[in-house]
This record gives structure tokens, sequence and C-alpha cells, in this order.
């Protein structure tokens, strides 16, 4: 099961984020686990410059955008392997 | 009771004739390119571009004017300034760069800096500029020498953040310059953009006394810097709804993909700016079109994006640009115009004779009470330039004015909260009060100028200013090290 954390301290685009990404799982049929991270001090320690960032399996694939399906998609099958 | 009516009837149609004032042609012409651009700078400029001159390693004469680079470029967006901030503090460059980001960042966005020029001068505007970035880099560097050795400890962390490299696409800066002409072209008031180069005389009854009938239903005053309600203006609110519902059909759900919604939000935005642009003026039995320097600027420009969008930008671009400019104006349009209406409520009730005395003049006392209005009063992003403009035409001094408009975005009490949990109280206060000294200043420097002082006399009293602060932070350090040896 795929890791999956998205950082941000709650503006539109991390909510936006988690929707996209809850998508791109879904039609993949991926089992993930979500999981926001909204305290700052804890967002640092990821080495991210701007919100909101993605990560998988604790390590961060994109930051300071939203990426698009395709993108994601590729990103949750290198997770896979 | 009557007069109770009568009081709340007269206020709201000072709010809604403010409003409607905020609306005009030619503050549209300024902000919804802003907003575009705001939203393309956002989505094409990688922020490595900026970002790799903030590491541990980089000349500080690199660093902190890359720091008040990437306060003006990235920083548009509150995603971006907390997180490069604590980056930049943490990871990179230290403290002081961190500091002249924090300082640039709110002041001379892309978004403020244009709505300044439009609603209060060009003039205002460039001070406000020029005078945030070099006492942004002042205040940096001033930290910086203060907190030296809380910095040091930092010194060992990895420099790994800030190696990213990237360079943006040739396709995205020429759409950015292409933006930023379409800006210009809209919001210059100069000769040949003013002059009318052609006139159409259309025969359209029923246009003049529509005019007629708006000026008896929202009064006006013009001595008070009122603009009352034009055709025009009706009709741009028209297509601002307009663009505003097929936004929220075609950009908000932008992620299922480019639809016929999106476009057509697109071209609406574009038509929106050609007849903005138009000088419009009835006339009994008819209306009058100016075509001026302006119009066709606006046009061949329009023009040129309408070809670029579809062709050369790539599918994603597209997608990211108009989803982050939507976003700016789904965040700051319904304060904005909230603001712009409680401004015009809140005119009616300040007498003009209590600015004059706090602030009328360019005095050290008026400017610093500039500055304390601005630390202690928080406003959403861009509602502190109608407050601005209420203030001017209350007759406030543009010294203290420039003061006020540099001290209140950059600090506020939330503001200051963040900033002390990520550098720590002591520093974050020490902050406040180097803001308000340097704001204080920046408006006795602008006030003197517009007072009739020389621009190298101003230029003279700066460099003393800087030196003096130079000379005593040298003296500082002197016995700093003395005392270490």
């Amino acid at each position: 099961m795929l890791k999956i954390k998205i950082l941000g301290t709650g503006c539109p685009n991390c909510k936006k984020l988690e929707q996209e990404a809850r998508k791109a799982a879904q039609n993949l049929a991926i089992e993930a686990e979500f999981e926001k991270i909204t305290d700052f001090q804890k967002i640092m320690d990821y080495d991210v410059l701007s919100t909101p960032g993605l990560v998988i399996n604790d390590q961060v694939v994109v930051s300071g955008r939203i990426p698009s399906q395709n993108e994601l998609t590729s990103f949750l099958t290198n997770a896979l392997g | 009771m009557e007069s109770v009516l009568t009081l709340i009837y007269k206020l709201f149609f000072s709010g809604l004739s403010n409003l409607t004032s905020y609306l005009a042609a030619h503050v549209l012409l300024c902000l919804l390119p802003a907003f575009v651009i705001a939203g393309a700078m956002t989505a094409l400029i990688p922020k490595e571009t900026v970002t790799r001159f903030l590491g541990r390693n980089t000349p500080k004469y690199i660093s902190y004017p890359a720091a008040a680079a990437a306060g003006f470029l990235l920083a548009i967006c509150s995603c971006t300034v907390i997180p490069l901030f604590a980056g930049i503090h943490k990871k990179g460059a230290g403290l002081g760069p961190a500091i002249t980001f924090l300082f640039v960042a709110p002041a001379v966005n892309i978004l403020a800096l244009t709505y300044t020029g439009a609603v209060i001068g060009i003039d205002l505007a460039i001070a406000r500029l020029i005078l945030s970035i070099s006492f942004g880099i002042g205040v940096g560097i001033i930290m910086a020498l203060i907190f030296r050795k809380a910095d040091a400890e930092h010194d060992k962390r990895t420099d790994a953040l800030f190696a990213g490299q990237a360079k943006m696409k040739k396709v995205a800066v020429i759409f950015l310059l292409v933006l930023v002409a379409l800006l210009v072209v809209g919001t210059f008031q100069i000769d040949i953009l003013k002059t009318v180069y052609y006139q159409l005389d259309l025969s359209i009854p029923g246009i003049h006394p529509l005019q007629e009938k708006l000026i008896d239903l929202v009064p006006f005053d013009p001595s008070r810097g009122e603009e009352g309600v034009t055709v025009q203006g009706l009709f741009l609110i028209g297509m601002l709804t307009l663009i505003g519902l097929a936004a929220w059909k075609g950009i908000e759900k932008i992620h299922d993909g480019i639809t016929g919604w999106t476009w057509l939000s697109t071209i609406l935005v574009g038509l929106t700016l050609i007849f903005a642009s138009l000088g419009i003026s009835p006339y009994p039995g008819g209306v009058s079109l100016l075509l001026t320097g302006k119009f066709f600027g606006v046009l061949i420009l329009i023009v040129v994006l309408t070809w670029m969008i579809p062709t050369q930008l790539t599918q994603d671009e597209t997608r990211d640009f108009l989803w982050e400019s939507w976003r700016f104006v789904k965040q700051i349009f319904p304060l904005l115009i909230l603001g712009v209406f409680a401004v015009g409520v809140i005119r009616e009730l300040i007498k003009p004779e209590w600015i004059q005395a706090i602030a009328g003049e360019n005095t050290v006392l008026g400017n610093f009470a500039g500055v304390i209005f601005g630390v202690f009063m928080y406003f959403p992003t861009l509602v502190e330039v109608p407050i601005a403009r209420m203030f001017l035409d209350l007759g406030m001094h543009r010294g203290p004015l420039l003061a006020y408009l540099i001290s209140d975005p950059e600090l506020s009490l939330q503001s200051i909260l963040i900033t002390s949990s990520i550098i720590g109280r002591l520093k974050a206060w020490v902050y406040v009060g180097w803001v308000a000294l340097f704001s204080t200043i920046a408006g006795l420097l602008y006030g003197a100028w517009v007072d009739g002082t020389g621009l190298g006399l101003v230029a003279v009293y700066l460099m003393l200013f800087l030196g003096l602060l130079a000379g005593l932070f040298w003296f500082i350090e002197s016995r700093l090290k003395i005392k270490q040896a």
C-alpha cells in the first residue's frame, strides 16, 4: 500500500492537489493511505520551498504546483515499482 | 427616525458610487491583465531560476538582490512566501536575505503595484517599488548583523535544497512580456496612447437617456474624485459577471480538461479589455466611439495573445496559468469589492479636518501616524489601495501616504505571529521596529520630493541615512571584535 502525504497549510491548491491525487489513485485502482500535513514545522522537514507538496512513501515528488493527471499516474506507478 | 434613514441611504450610495468608480474602465484595464500576469508568473516561472541564487554559498552581493527578485517574481501567493522564507532562513542564505525576501514580497508584487499605479498614481507606485527594494535589502543586512551569532548556527546544514537548476522557456518569457506590454498600454497615460485617431459616430438612441438616468440614480461629486457610473461602466460590470459565470464552469474544473467554457471565458476577457479601451461618449441621439492609440495597442496585443495561447503554450502551461489567475481572482476580488464598498461608506463618516490635522503635511509625526495605522490595521490584499486613495482625497499628504502603503502590507498582527514562529519572537519584534523606522523614512523622503526637493538632494538624504546606519553597525561590529579578541 502506498503512503501519500499532502503538504500544505490549507491553501486552496493543497485541497485541489489532494482531490487530484485521490482521483489518480482511484483510476489506477491503487490502495493508498492519505495523510495531510498541515503543521508548518513538519512541512519544513521535507525540504520544499513552496506548497502544496506531494510526498509518496516519504519521497517528495512535486512541490509548488498541481501536477496533471498524467504526471500523477506516472508518480504512482513508479512508486509501486 | 427619518434622519437615520437618510443617513443610511447616503452611506449606502456613497459605498455604491465608490464601487462603480473602482470598476470603471481604466481600473479594469490594469487589474485584469495584472491578475493574468500574476497567474502566469506563478505558473510559468520555475522557482529554481531564482532560488538557486539563495543558497548558503552564494556571495552576499548576489543573494540580497536575488532575495528581492524572489519577493517580486515568486511570492505573489502566500503558499510560497512562508515556505520560501523559512527555507532561505534555515537552509539557505540565512536570516538577512530571508528578511529581504519577506519585506519585498507583499509590498511590490505585480498586483499591488499596478493597482497603486492606476488608482493613486504611477509616481507613488514607482516610489513604492524603489524604496521597498532598497529598504528591504537594508533591513535584511541590519537583521543579519544584529543576529549574527544565531545565524552561524544554521551554517552546518546542507545546501542541496537550493542546488536545483531550471531555465525558463523562451516562449514563456515572450508570453509574459506580451502580457506586461498589455498592462503598460492599458495603464500608462501618455500622449501617443491618449490621442484619438479615429472617431465613429453611431446613432443608437437610448444610450444618452440611459447615461442621464444613471447620473440621476447615482449622483457623484467630481471635486471629491468620484467618477459616477457610465454606460460603459455598466456594460463592463455585466461583462465581468459573464466572465465569472463562464470561468466557474470552465476554469474552476479545468483539471478535468479544457472545455468550450474555458475558451469562452478567455475570449470574454479579451473582449472586455478591448471594450474597456474604447473611449465612449454618448450625445443626444447617438454615441461616439473614440478609437485612441490605447485601443489599437490593446487590440493588437489581444490578437497576438489569441494566436499565442492555443498554438505556442502547451496544454499543461495553459491550464496552470489559467488556474492560477482564476485562483487569484477568486481569492482577492470578492474581498476587494467588499472593501471598496466599505471604504465608500466610511469615507462619509471621516471628517477631512481630522486627516489633515494628523497627516496633512510631510512631518515626522504625520509619517509615523501613517505607519502606526498601517501596522495595527489589517486589510486583505489590495484593499489597502482604495483606503490610501480615500486618505488622499481627504487631504493626506503623499509622503505619509507612502509610509502607510509600505507598512500596511508588511506588517499585520497575523504576519508578525507567523514570522515569530519561524525566527523567534525577539527577532520578529526587532524586525517590526526596523520596518516601522524605514517606512517612516521612506515616507519622509518621498514627501520631500513631492514638496519640491530636488531628486539629487533626496538621494543625498537617503545616502546619509544609510551611511549613518552603516557607520553605526561598523562601529558596533568593531567593538564586538575587540571584546572577542
